[in-house]
């Protein structure tokens, strides 16, 4: 095996092996388990709460869990001296870095396919006891899911990066909490800025805003829940913009990692 | 080609306050094949910053080190050597094992030898029972044993190791200066950090000194022990008068008296005893240790 | 030894506070109230993804609230409720999430007959119309208010002529028509309530409709003998009791609001309640 497979391989292991995983997983699979019955208070959405719960909570289970292997990944191996014993052997940090990154992302995805099929059963016993007079468009389901993986993994790369110039937790954890929210919102501040109210703003700050817009994650361009919730039609335009937009933030993001993490002194 | 070949590198670290550290200044060391060369000196003397350049964790700010020909901190200089980094910390959700499988596989051995590898060098640090179990729960002196298997797997001709002793039971050290010395016979290079002057004592060839990040010393450890006798200690049962009038009696409990013989004065009491047909029990060299060898030059250096 | 008999001490001790304690729970008042939400575009730019689920829980949060409300009313505890902040959330949540049905379908239930808001659920309607573009109860709603409580028949029929086009139901233009033009406004009331029944599984919501219906179904029995006194006798009654005397009506109906049925100077069925809790009179 090479040397990227075994590093992600023990990445993976430490990941799994973590006891505060297991705890989080359990809670989020009971939480899946209650979608049914929270979603039948609804009035007439009994299958579109149960998909928008499903979605939401898996969306969600992802997202701390970027966050928290993310921005507890290189700054840690730093702190507990890891890096002494994995970077003396012949390994480039390069590897070291993206192995990361490969890790959290294959935990991603994999959690994330097996909490979407995990799902498949409780919003068709949600959808059922009240049938909508829409159909579950579950290739929508399926895009809204890969979009929150990929979502999911944009944090966790953003977080890597903060790791992998950071000496402490804070750094990476707020700072990808605050990048999260920031890069959800700005999408809808930037349409609010270019809309009704760009009179009453100066152009400065007009410009200001959409440069950092433009800086900033996207990650309204990763929701699909809507579409899936009430089976709108996603066109594959749509798909591929986002897929275009996710790979290469995705890979600006690592190179910026890894670039820094080279430049990083150790020891 | 010289295992290791340090000219003159020199580091400075930024301390507190913004004042430059100079942990090294124009170190040159060379060291040779199949030798086992130990570094002492008192902490943050540079030892450890010495290893660190010699690995390629940090680069010096002058000078240059060469691991085999290759420079240090380049994948051939690091696919050369073994090494033991101060107190290891290994990835502790991992069994040894494991981790062994890491170290091979970054070594690029084939799946193979690193099973059959990680069987002798488990064998060897005496961890065949904790092989499957997580690191998480093992002692200091295991996760210690741990490191020197893993430096020891890919079977190379150089080693790194700081402070290999530390964290280990008197065993454990046995076990060590057993495996150094295997080591040696096999043509191994070995070069360490220690504090302890009785492991240097036992296992080296060469001892280099650093004090204040230069090189104080570099000499043949069995010389400073020859050089270092003194004079001798001897146990004598009922002395004649004129053997106790000669030499002064550090102790006497009516049976066995101890005499002190200076190195001069050798000749002519093993001559007068000989002749008085006394009962000697026991001549003992006292020496100069290495430990006062390396004391001397400490304080010398800090005077 | 003794941490073990100080545990199982502790452990007896706390069983036998129990039921007392969870009796207890149970009597205190449970706070019946919606609460502040914030501006709906805060809670967009701050729940971001999840605002569809924010949405619907808001909803649902309303329709708890709203469950609490029936109860007490069936009890005869009035409350006043925070209408104004339930039709506030209702608009925050569509636009949280404009496609929630829950969200128009709720204002349809709660804020027409009750409150008389027509208006507003009729702007509410139209803004899940231009999302929910498959929907056709949104016009069919929208239709029915226009005809039933604003009288405005034109904009009726275009309503129901989309939500005919719509559902693909070309039996509901003429439904519509019929609703329009030919029956009393009672009877259309009255289908429309059955409608709505029929699709309804919130037991609150239901329990509204079902009051109504009680009360609509009242009137329709007097005025059908109402009519028939009028061709009897060719006058109208002077008083509801007139009818039972006449033994047209054998028991004078009940209003289900608590107000007492007569009629006014046209012969038009009318109640003291106003067809509304107390509170809202």
């Amino acid at each position: 095996m090479s040397k990227f497979a075994v590093l992600i391989q023990v990445n993976l292991k430490t990941i799994l092996r973590d006891r505060i995983l297991h705890a989080i997983l359990g809670a989020v699979v009971v939480g899946l388990l209650l979608v049914p019955a929270i979603s039948s208070f609804s009035m007439r959405q009994v299958q579109e709460l149960a998909i928008s719960l499903a979605l939401s909570g898996i969306s969600f289970f992802l997202l701390v869990m970027a966050i928290l292997l993310g921005s507890s990944s290189i700054w840690r191996d730093v702190e507990q001296r890891h890096t002494t014993s994995v970077l003396t052997l012949p390994l480039s940090r390069t590897t070291y870095v993206l192995a990361k990154f490969a890790a959290i992302a294959i935990f991603l995805l994999g959690t994330g396919i097996l909490l979407g099929i995990c799902s498949i059963p409780l919003i068709s016993v949600a959808a059922a006891s009240y049938p909508s007079d829409q159909p579950i468009l579950w290739g929508n389901l399926v895009v809204a899911l890969c979009g929150d993986i990929a979502k999911s993994m944009l944090i966790a790369a953003m977080a890597l990066l903060l790791s992998s110039i950071s000496t402490s937790f804070y750094l990476p954890f707020f700072g990808s909490v605050v990048l999260y929210l920031c890069g959800s919102a700005s999408q809808e501040v930037y349409e609010y800025v270019t809309g009704e109210f760009v009179r009453a703003m100066h152009p400065l700050v007009i410009v200001i805003i959409k440069s950092v817009y433009c800086l900033l994650p996207n990650l309204a361009a990763f929701n699909y829940k809507v579409q899936a919730v009430y089976a709108l039609p996603i066109p594959f335009e749509q798909i591929a913009w986002s897929v275009g937009y996710g790979t290469l933030y995705v890979a600006m993001i690592l190179v910026l990692a890894v670039l820094t993490f080279n430049r990083r002194v150790l020891g | 080609m010289n295992p290791i070949l340090i000219e003159r590198i020199s580091k400075s670290y930024k301390g507190k306050k913004g004042q430059r550290i100079q942990a090294l200044s124009e170190l040159t060391l060379e060291v040779k094949p199949g030798e086992i060369l130990g570094v002492l000196g008192p902490n943050g003397a540079g030892k450890s910053t010495t290893i660190k350049i010699l690995t390629g964790q940090i680069p010096p700010d002058s000078g240059t080190v060469e691991i085999l020909g290759a420079m240090a901190g380049s994948m051939q200089a690091r696919s050369a050597f073994g090494y033991l980094p101060e107190n290891p910390a290994f990835y502790d959700f991992l069994t040894p094992r494991e981790y062994l499988h890491l170290v091979g596989a970054a070594f690029a051995m084939s799946v193979d030898r690193i099973k059959s590898e990680s069987d002798r060098v488990l064998a060897l640090l005496d961890l065949q029972t904790d092989s499957d179990r997580p690191l998480r729960g093992f002692s200091k002196g295991m996760v210690q044993r741990l490191g020197l298997a893993q430096a020891l797997l890919h079977d190379p001709d150089l080693f790194i190791w700081d402070e290999p002793m530390s964290g280990l039971d008197p065993m454990g050290r046995a076990l060590v200066k057993g495996l150094m010395l295997e080591l040696k016979r096999r043509g191994k290079t070995i070069f360490f950090s220690t504090h302890v002057t009785a492991d240097v004592e036992a296992v080296c060839d060469r001892v280099a000194v650093i004090v204040g990040g230069r090189l104080q010393a570099l000499n043949d450890v069995q010389e400073i022990l020859a050089d270092g006798i003194e004079g001798y200690q001897v146990q004598i049962l009922n002395p004649s008068a004129e053997l106790a009038a000669r030499f002064s009696a550090s102790e006497d409990n009516g049976v066995m008296t101890e005499l002190y013989v200076s190195r001069e004065a050798l000749p002519g009491f093993l001559d007068l005893a000989s002749r008085g047909g006394e009962d000697i029990r026991l001549i003992e060299p006292r020496r100069r240790n290495l430990e006062q060898f390396f004391l001397d030059i400490v304080s010398r250096n800090q005077r | 030894m003794k941490g073990r008999l100080a545990l199982v001490t502790l452990v007896l001790a706390y069983l036998c506070l129990l039921p007392g304690f969870i009796g207890q729970m149970k009597e205190r008042p449970i706070e019946v109230k919606l609460g502040y939400q914030p501006h709906a575009r805060v809670i967009r730019l701050v729940s971001g993804e999840f605002s569809p689920l924010v949405a619907e829980m808001s909803v649902v949060n309303l329709l708890f609230y709203y469950g609490t409300l029936v109860d007490k009313w069936q009890k005869n505890i009035i409350i006043r409720p925070e209408y104004m902040n339930m039709f506030r959330m209702l608009s925050t949540v569509s636009e949280l999430d404009p496609y929630n049905q829950d969200a128009y379908y709720f204002a349809q239930a709660a804020f027409t007959w009750e409150l008389g808001r027509v208006k507003e659920v009729n702007m509410l309607l139209e803004r899940g119309m231009q999302f929910r573009t498959w929907d056709h109860w949104l016009p069919f709603y929208a239709g029915f208010n226009s005809a039933y409580f604003l009288k405005d028949y034109a904009a009726a029929a275009k309503y129901m002529q989309r939500s005919a086009e719509l559902s693909g139901d070309t039996l509901r233009t003429k439904l519509a028509s019929r609703y329009l033009y030919e029956s009393s406004r009672t009877s259309m009331a009255l289908s429309f309530l059955d409608g709505m029944i029929a699709r309804e599984k919130n037991a609150a919501v239901i329990k509204t409709y079902q009051v109504r219906k009680e009360a609509l179904q009242a009137v329709d029995t007097i005025e059908q003998a109402v009519l028939a006194y009028r061709q009897a006798k060719g006058g109208n009654p002077a008083q509801v009791s007139d009818l039972v005397a006449s033994g047209l009506i054998k028991v004078l109906p009940r209003d289900p609001y608590g107000g007492e049925f007569y009629l006014d100077n046209d012969g038009r069925v009318r109640t003291t309640s106003q067809f509304a809790n107390p509170d809202q009179r």
